[in-house]
């Protein structure tokens, strides 16, 4: 028995001079999207992101049910004379007391704010600083490659020797240099040095991290420029601007997407690295900042390292999974 | 002296966190403080003095040979006796290299520190009015190179302590004591040619423009012995000051590492207080203070002859005192921390008042660092217990040390009208456990009444931000003193006499504090007999907190060291806050 909808696509493939099966036009894109959804690790790490930016969006609503503060300047915080000992260890909760509902990782020694809403914000403040940087750099990136790829003679050059140049030019040296600078400028307005803080990480991120972008960009670009479609664009009389943006771009996408989902990890782990390091903001709650000061106590106090190295490992183990599994879903030559 | 250098590299250290106390104990109860601590002997820095003891010293059961590891966090500043004023170059110079007019002993049974001659062959003999010391020096000591150790030498290093332009960081009792001391600028600008210091045969006469009976104390600075004319260019000699006690340098790398070895020229017979029995001391400098707790804890194979001179760290405090009591070393230091408002700025007494109500001591302690009871005790007086002649006074009526009241602060504000009085002051930007800190003052400074700026510098830039007079970004600096040895005279000029900003900048007045009155009162008291001072440095003490508040303080300090299991012999040297090198061994 045959339906209506077996004719039709009896006549599409008829038509299509083809018996076998159905063939749907898909876009690459559509095409990766199906790939990722059948394929599992692909979408337990993206639940696992999922689940991290949510908590990190609602943190203000979940500390506030929770009555937990993330730094002693909240009003309501606990002063540390209230909770914590004679040598800083909290008095209530680990590591000498028994486990309490009310402060479920804890609270911070010497100064007695709590865990939990410390990393749920330190959370938050990783991913802005990730996402803003990741946005900035695909941004320059992106644009800078292509105009270096089309472009031919000398604006290519300059444009190849600035990308080697600030490759070459080492990125913790670069961060370290603008830490002071930023202090000594900022240093009467506190809201203003901890803004800054995070404009001047976010802009080292993006300083040393939109070359590799770049360069990618500008290789494609150089192979799809001596393209027919390109070529017919040029005979057509197009402007450059539409070359550019509508006929190569498009190209560009699946690239595009795998660098920033690979860089968005990258970014994550560098603000820890440099917040641990001091470096990288004081004024507001940092996941790195965190793992710096629970070192100090880890003998006696694992669970307040513990706490924000197992965030920050699966935040970022959760995004190198999914962006390998979208390099995977929109590489062609992936076998499967 | 000055506090051991700031930290410079990125370490998470309670940066000053000097302990108090003398003896361990259990922890009392959740919020409390340690218990077993001596807080009325801080600064006991002895004023036990022993012009007979004569060497030399032995150390019952103690053994020869061994190597000392000595970790700290923080690099050492200038090494060149003239220079040294940091409690670690100080006390490591005339623990175990250099010697001087005179040293620190430490006494086992009253755990204080006594004066003993060293190169001299007594304390001094003074005048009647203590214009004028006699000092015999000694006869077969002998430089490292095995040269004899002359008078003449004693004069030169003295003349050398007048120089302030070569030796920056230096103390400047000689200057403001000996006779023209503030025109003879030392032997590289004024020459050799100098009527205060005087030599005849092996004697060598001081002679001052006012009286200073406290000449055997200063003479135990490393800055009051010998130095080698000829071989002192100051940039080189700082790195390999010539020795002349039980030990010399062998290799130093400024900032990460200094060995010393046993001087063979070095004669115990003429020492009547330092010993020699480890075979080397090895220091190694920006060592991370959590890995030398980790270290010392464990004390583990080369660990258990390793010390430090660090505090450990308050995460580690309790594991040391319930596991290794027996390997942490308490003891107090001649240190009171204070925050002194700039006289000039905040000119309201009531305003300064409410500062010192407002002022959440507990917690600012707590998140910077300190332990309670240990690394921070609280107090009323600049001088802290033990000081002679001290007795407690509480310059805030009904204010308990320690205690924050913020209504009572807002009360004082309201009634001065300065509600809304904006407070500037610096803080370590890269300093964790300072950002901390600073946090909870702002919080508690607000709730006053107070609006809170503090501004925020560098670990690096701090002294020199807060030193600058005219700097207008702060209204309030935070400081801190240990004396130079127990008496008034070390407290109240270098805090309360008010100095030429412009010649000579805040020194350590760090309230820019200046009244005739108090001046005129200090010059008086430096003139009564000897006796007599005690009681009235005191008395001025307490004259200036009443009267015109100029500083609140907000601890003493003492230390909280630690060493390894086979290490003896390591005390407390209370005079500085170090520890005793002269009597420690390594057990075989």
């Amino acid at each position: 028995m045959s339906t209506t909808a077996d004719l039709e696509r009896l006549g599409e493939g008829l038509s299509a001079g083809d018996t076998a099966g159905t063939v749907v036009g898909k876009s690459p894109t559509r095409i990766a999207i199906q790939r990722l959804r059948s394929d599992r690790v692909a979408v337990v790490s993206a639940s696992a992101v999922l689940l991290l930016v949510v908590l990190a969006l609602l943190a203000p609503v979940i500390t506030s049910v929770m009555d937990i503060h993330a730094t002693t300047t909240d009003p309501g915080a606990p002063l540390p004379s209230e909770v914590l000992s004679y040598d800083g260890f909290p008095s209530v909760g680990p590591p000498y007391y028994p486990f309490t509902w009310e402060h479920p990782l804890g609270l911070a020694p010497q100064t007695g704010v709590d865990n939990l809403a410390r990393l749920l914000y330190g959370l938050r403040t990783s991913l802005a600083v990730a996402t803003a940087a990741t946005v900035l750099s695909t941004v320059i990136g992106v644009s800078v490659g292509l105009v270096a790829g089309f472009a031919r003679g000398w604006l290519d050059r300059v444009i190849s020797f600035c990308i080697d140049l600030f490759l070459s030019f080492p990125f913790i040296l670069g961060a370290l240099a603008l830490a002071p600078i930023v202090v000594s400028r900022f240093s009467t307005d506190l809201e203003a040095l901890a803004r800054a803080q995070v404009l001047a990480l976010v802009l080292v991120l993006v300083v040393f991290g939109w070359m590799g972008l770049a360069r990618l960009i500008r290789g494609q670009v150089l192979s799809l420029r001596e393209r027919e479609f390109v070529e017919a664009a040029h005979v057509l009389g197009l402007p450059t601007r539409h070359i550019l943006f509508k006929e190569l771009l498009p190209n560009l996408v699946a690239p595009i997407v795998v660098a920033v989902s690979l860089s968005l990890p990258a970014y994550v782990a560098a603000e820890a690295g440099l917040s641990y390091l001091g470096i990288g903001l004081t004024g507001v709650p940092s996941l790195g900042q965190t793992i710096n000061d629970a070192v100090q106590s880890f003998e006696k106090y694992p669970l307040y390292l513990w706490a924000p190295v197992v965030t920050v490992m699966v935040l970022v183990l959760a995004l190198n999974l999914l962006g390998d599994a979208i390099r995977d879903a929109f590489d062609p030559r992936t076998r499967r | 002296m000055r506090f051991r250098r700031p930290v410079i590299a990125v370490t998470a250290v309670a940066m000053l966190a000097l302990a108090a106390c003398g003896g361990s104990g259990e922890p009392a109860d959740d919020n409390g403080r340690a218990e077993g601590v001596d807080a009325d002997k801080l600064a006991a820095t002895g004023t036990g003095m022993d012009a007979e003891r004569e060497g030399p010293v032995k150390i019952d059961g103690a053994t020869e040979g061994g190597t000392v590891t000595v970790l700290s966090y923080a690099g050492l500043n200038s090494m060149d006796p003239t220079e040294a004023y940091y409690q670690s170059t100080l006390s490591i110079l005339s623990g175990l290299v250099t010697r001087s007019l005179t040293q620190f002993a430490y006494d086992e049974e009253s755990g204080e520190m006594v004066l003993v001659p060293d190169l001299a062959t007594d304390l001094g003999t003074p005048n009647e009015d203590y214009t004028e010391w006699e000092f015999t020096i000694r006869d077969g000591v002998k430089w490292e190179n095995g040269e004899e150790v002359t008078a003449e030498d004693v004069r030169y290093g003295i003349l050398r302590s007048f120089d302030r332009a070569s030796f920056l960081e230096g103390a400047n009792y000689s200057n403001a004591y000996f006779l023209d001391g503030d025109e003879y600028k030392g032997p590289y600008k004024s020459g050799k040619d100098y009527a205060g210091v005087e030599v005849d045969g092996d004697t060598l006469t001081l002679k001052m423009d006012r009286p200073f009976p406290d000449m055997p104390y200063w003479g135990s600075f490393p800055a009051m012995g010998p130095i080698p004319e000829g071989q002192d260019e100051p940039e080189e000699y700082r790195l390999h000051p010539l020795s002349t006690g039980p030990y010399m340098f062998s290799d130093y790398n400024p900032e990460k590492s200094l060995t010393l070895v046993r001087n063979p020229h070095w004669d115990p017979n003429t020492d009547p207080a330092r010993t020699q029995y480890p075979e080397q001391y090895v220091f190694d400098f920006q060592t991370d203070s959590t890995k030398i707790d980790q270290i010392l804890l464990k004390d583990q194979g080369e660990a258990q002859t390793t010390m430090t001179y660090d505090n450990v760290l308050a995460a580690n405090f309790r594991t040391f005192q319930d596991e290794h009591a027996d390997r942490l070393v308490l003891g107090g230091s001649p240190l009171t921390t204070y925050w002194a408002p700039d006289y000039r700025k905040v000119t309201d007494k009531r305003v300064r008042q409410a500062l010192a109500w407002a002022y959440p001591y507990r917690d600012a302690a707590l998140a910077a660092g300190y332990v309670e009871g240990v690394t921070r005790i609280w107090g009323t007086n600049l001088m802290p217990p033990g000081m002679p002649g001290r007795t407690e006074y509480n310059p805030l009526p009904g204010h308990e040390p320690g205690s924050t009241d913020t209504a009572k602060a807002r009360e004082l504000l309201e009634e001065a009208d300065a509600v809304g009085y904006e407070i500037k002051w610096l803080f370590q930007n890269d300093d964790p456990n300072t950002v901390k800190a600073t946090d909870i003052v702002v919080k508690s400074l607000e709730e006053a009444g107070f609006e809170a700026s503090p501004v925020a510098t560098t670990i690096a830039n701090f002294s020199s931000d807060r030193e600058d007079p005219d700097n207008d970004d702060i209204n309030v600096r935070s400081g801190g003193w240990l004396s130079d040895w127990p008496s008034g005279g070390s407290w109240c000029p270098p805090v309360f006499q008010s100095t030429d900003l412009e010649e000579e900048g805040l020194g350590s007045n760090y309230a820019v504090f200046s009244e005739p009155e108090v001046d005129q009162r200090i010059e008086e008291i430096s003139m009564l007999p000897i006796e007599e001072q005690p009681a009235a440095w005191n008395e001025l003490d307490e004259f200036v907190a009443t009267e015109y508040f100029p500083l609140f303080v907000l601890g003493y300090g003492g230390v909280a060291m630690a060493h390894g299991s086979k290490i003896e012999g390591f005390e407390v040297d209370t005079a500085a806050g170090m520890p005793t090198w002269k009597g420690i061994w390594v057990e075989q």
